[in-house]
């Protein structure tokens, strides 16, 4: 696959929020079911999975930088980066406003903290989406 | 003219067969950009910014109208 660094980064980052952040909605649904509701209990599941995305960051950029024999950034990528952002921005603002109408009716902490987890993640995920699709098809 | 997803057109791939098979590397190298971004010019999956367009025809030395064909 003929890429830039800036596209395969995109890649890095999509393949890594699946797999790492993914992993961690599926053991905190576990958990969830399973009767944890206390929020403090899903922080250290949550910080393994933080530090385990940047590890994955880290090496999937070194290895993207490994493979690309140019990595300078130029004008094509800034729009690519400003458009992707400001089509995936609204997912996080819907999840702010969705956690705060839940806070308003008393629904579970866990519920809400992980709703707006869930909001930031879909607009990175998005945004890395958009990323990928603007750079193989243009825009 | 290269066939385009975009109004503007440009004929920037036979003008660098023409320009004794200028690779895409030599033409991004000389106008600032990166290769992929000639490629994604080339292809019309990306309209370059004026300043991008004005050095793509200042390398050919021809007046932009003569790289870039504007068709709505």
């Amino acid at each position: 696959m003929d890429t830039g660094f800036e596209e395969k980064s995109a890649w890095i980052q999509l393949i890594a929020l699946i797999v790492v952040l993914g992993g961690y909605f599926f053991v905190a649904l576990q958990m969830h079911t399973g009767g944890v509701h206390d929020i403090r209990a899903y922080v250290p599941v949550f910080a393994v999975s933080v530090i385990l995305l940047v590890i994955v960051m880290v090496f999937g950029h070194i290895a993207a930088v490994a493979m690309t024999r140019n990595d300078d950034r130029d004008e094509r990528d800034n729009v690519i980066a400003w458009r992707s952002e400001y089509l995936s921005s609204w997912v996080v603002a819907v999840g702010v406003l969705a956690a705060i109408t839940a806070m308003v009716f008393g629904i579970n902490t866990v519920l809400v903290a992980h709703g707006l987890l869930l909001s930031l993640l879909a607009s990175e995920l998005l945004s890395s989406s958009l990323k990928i699709i603007f750079y193989r098809h243009g825009f | 003219m290269a066939k385009s997803k975009l109004p503007i057109n440009n004929c920037i791939r036979e003008l660098r067969e023409t320009n004794q098979q200028m690779t895409q590397q030599a033409l991004a190298e000389r106008i600032g950009v990166t290769r992929q971004t000639v490629n994604a010019i080339e292809a019309g999956k990306y309209s370059p910014s004026l300043e991008v367009a004005f050095r793509i025809a200042s390398v050919f030395e021809l007046p932009l109208e003569q790289v870039f064909k504007y068709r709505p």
